[in-house]
């Protein structure tokens, strides 16, 4: 992997704080941080840690109640609406845990809707996109809309969008959390594809530990401030669905059941223990016993 | 933003068919009532149009037919009819009546006329005679399909009766119908001994009817002249006049029904996109594009409202005068343009109810699973 020593984005003592007087709550607090161009950086943390409010903040969708946010040298906390609108178009693609494709278009033109955004518009952006569809795969799924397509494919889809204007910076959140550990995996190894070929820096917000083995750095986001995150902080246990380890102590989905407490990898994994729990359990147990040391 | 404006409104077909159809019972009301208006106005000048006559003269300080009295003294047909240029001159004595047919009373202009060539009497009879004699009627055919009669029959025009001879079509309206009778019958009932009420001028050929008016009024003393385009525009006027303030209440509860059908219609629509417009705006979608994605959906639903109502009311007004003869219908493509217009201001109005909806769309709930 390129990594450039030049920064795409730098965040500069980024703070958010949401209410005032005593219920004030200081979602983001202190952060400064910066990501070269080509770089994979991993924000992690535990539920609440302010991971959505940052980079709400980083995509200009979010405006900091104090420091700064420079985007290609330029600081986007001065910009207004209009500017702010230009920069996302331009510069920054975004990929969401729900994957958000807008349900009337086909995968073509939801991968082409940015494109209009941008100088030279759609005709432009044609070429891009059919390059973007070989390349993801997408070819057979061209016309196809939306609800049609796997959890996996809207993935996809979501993925040539962030990237038909050749943005600097891609913003995932949670990209693999409604994903099965498959196309999980399949993601997440476009996106390092991504920030390899592209050299498009990419920041990704995600529970998921295996994440963590393709990206350049990984920052731990805790109580809304960057800190240092304690090995021994690891508590895993394993998917009682997929059978994929997950960390306890990041992880976000769980669910109850004959008095045993289950984490999941994802929302699919969670939605089809809750569908029928039993199947599961045996392999539960049989993870539980083979999962009984911490691993770090 | 064209293409996914028209992609999502197309995306539910359903959905936008009940949506414009809303919009559509609330214009198809506004055709209707200035349909019935424009139709009931046209019938209240139909006996001028038909009468053909160049020029119209009546009393001085007269210059319509509708709800006025005119009075000339005979003599001056005579003298009307000596000025250059005035080929025919034929006397009418009328007035508004109240006639009963069938037990019920029926407003009317009734046309006394004499002469026996039938001028200046009904232009189309479906059966009967055109040309009424002494104790005798020409009655409107629909009125008499109402009411059961037929020839023969006897109707009351003020306490003298009269027989029906002749039937005639395009002199009903709910307003005011038509009946004529013999000139001498119309002078009892009157009291109108040596006068007539108007004159109908035939000009001679070349002759401007304007020019002919002037000369009419300049040599015959104390009568009014009006070519027959003017004194049709100035009945036409007064008749629009005294219902104009009922058609813009009435039209204006109609706009105000589509505006609100068109509002919730975009509200709502604008309410289940929420989730879209803030994925569309984090991926720098501006405000003002948004704003006019919605007001261009407006127009769609308004538009297509505005096509269903017209063709429907196109298919429905003579199914409608067939079954409901006392309506007199019609549709003018100057009021489907005007009505176009408003549709677009319609569109325009109900775009502002979720105005403020689309400015609060928060691009960072798009990160919200």
């Amino acid at each position: 992997m390129t990594v450039s020593t030049q920064p795409i984005i730098e965040a500069t003592h980024l703070t958010k704080t949401f209410g005032r007087g005593h219920v004030a709550v200081r979602a983001v607090d202190d952060v400064s941080f910066s990501i070269a161009q080509g770089e994979l950086v991993l924000i992690m943390g535990p539920s609440g840690s302010g991971k959505t409010t940052l980079l709400s903040m980083l995509g200009g969708l979010l405006r900091p109640t104090e420091g700064g946010i420079a985007v290609d040298g330029v600081e986007i906390t001065q910009l207004d609406e209009a500017g702010l609108a230009r920069l996302r178009a331009h510069k920054i693609g975004f990929i969401f845990q729900s994957f958000n494709l807008l349900e009337a278009l086909s995968v073509e033109d939801n991968i082409l809707f940015p494109a209009h955004l941008a100088p030279g518009g759609r005709a432009a952006g044609r070429g891009r996109a059919d390059q973007l569809i070989t390349k993801l795969g997408l070819d057979h799924r061209r016309r196809a809309l939306p609800d049609t397509l796997s959890g996996g494919e809207q993935q996809r889809v979501a993925i040539a969008r962030a990237l038909i204007n050749r943005p600097l910076l891609i913003l995932a959140d949670e990209p693999t959390g409604n994903l099965d550990s498959e196309k999980g995996q399949e993601v997440l190894m476009i996106l390092h594809d991504i920030a390899r070929d592209e050299g498009c820096s990419v920041l990704i917000v995600t529970h998921d530990p295996r994440v963590e083995d393709i990206a350049d750095r990984v920052l731990w986001l805790e109580d809304g401030g960057l800190r240092d995150r304690k090995s021994d902080r690891h508590d895993w246990v394993r998917d009682p669905v997929c059978g994929m380890r997950v960390d306890q102590w990041t992880a976000t989905l769980f669910a109850e059941h004959g008095g045993r407490r289950f984490a999941f990898c994802s929302q699919r994994c969670l939605e089809r223990f809750e569908a029928a729990p039993e199947p599961f359990l045996d392999l539960a147990a049989a993870s539980d016993a083979g999962a009984a040391a911490p691993e770090t | 933003m064209l293409h996914w404006t028209f992609k999502a409104l197309f995306a539910r077909p359903v959905y936008l068919l009940a949506s414009a159809c809303g919009v559509a019972f609330a214009l198809i009301l506004v055709i209707f009532i200035e349909a019935v208006f424009a139709g009931e106005s046209g019938r209240i000048v139909a006996y001028l149009e038909q009468s053909k006559a160049d020029v119209w003269v009546m009393q001085r300080g007269v210059s319509n037919m509708h709800m006025a009295t005119s009075f000339i003294s005979d003599w001056k047909v005579a003298k009307i009819a000596k000025v250059e240029g005035v080929r025919k001159a034929t006397p009418i004595l009328y007035m508004n009546a109240s006639i009963e047919i069938g037990g019920r009373q029926w407003f009317s202009f009734v046309v006394g006329m004499g002469g026996g060539d039938g001028r200046a009497g009904p232009w189309r009879v479906v059966k009967g005679k055109r040309q009424p004699g002494r104790g005798e009627v020409v009655i409107p055919a629909t009125l008499a399909r109402i009411t059961g009669l037929d020839l023969g029959a006897t109707i009351t025009l003020n306490t003298k009766k009269l027989k029906v001879v002749g039937l005639s079509e395009g002199t009903f309206s709910m307003a005011n119908s038509v009946t004529f009778v013999h000139a001498a019958d119309l002078s009892d009932i009157m009291s109108a001994f040596g006068m007539v009420s108007y004159v109908l001028v035939d000009a001679e050929e070349g002759v401007d009817g304007r020019a002919l008016a002037a000369r009419v009024r300049d040599q015959v003393a104390s009568v009014n002249a009006m070519p027959l385009k003017d004194f049709i525009a100035s009945d036409h006027g007064l008749a629009m006049q005294m219902g104009v303030e009922i058609i813009n209440i009435m039209s204006f509860i109609g706009m105000g029904l589509a505006i609100v059908i068109t509002g919730f219609t975009v509200y709502s629509q604008t309410n289940r996109r929420r989730r879209e417009l803030a994925v569309a705006k984090a991926l720098g979608v501006r405000n003002r594009a948004v704003y006019g994605s919605v007001l261009l959906q407006a127009v769609c639903v308004v538009l297509l409202g505005l096509a269903i109502a017209t063709a429907l009311a196109l298919a429905a007004a003579p199914l409608i005068e067939a079954l409901v003869p006392l309506v007199a219908l019609t549709i003018e493509f100057e009021a489907l343009l005007k009505l176009g217009a408003l549709a677009l201001c319609i569109a325009a109005v109900s775009s502002l109810i979720p105005a403020r909806q689309v400015l609060r769309v928060d691009p960072a709930t798009a990160f919200h699973s």
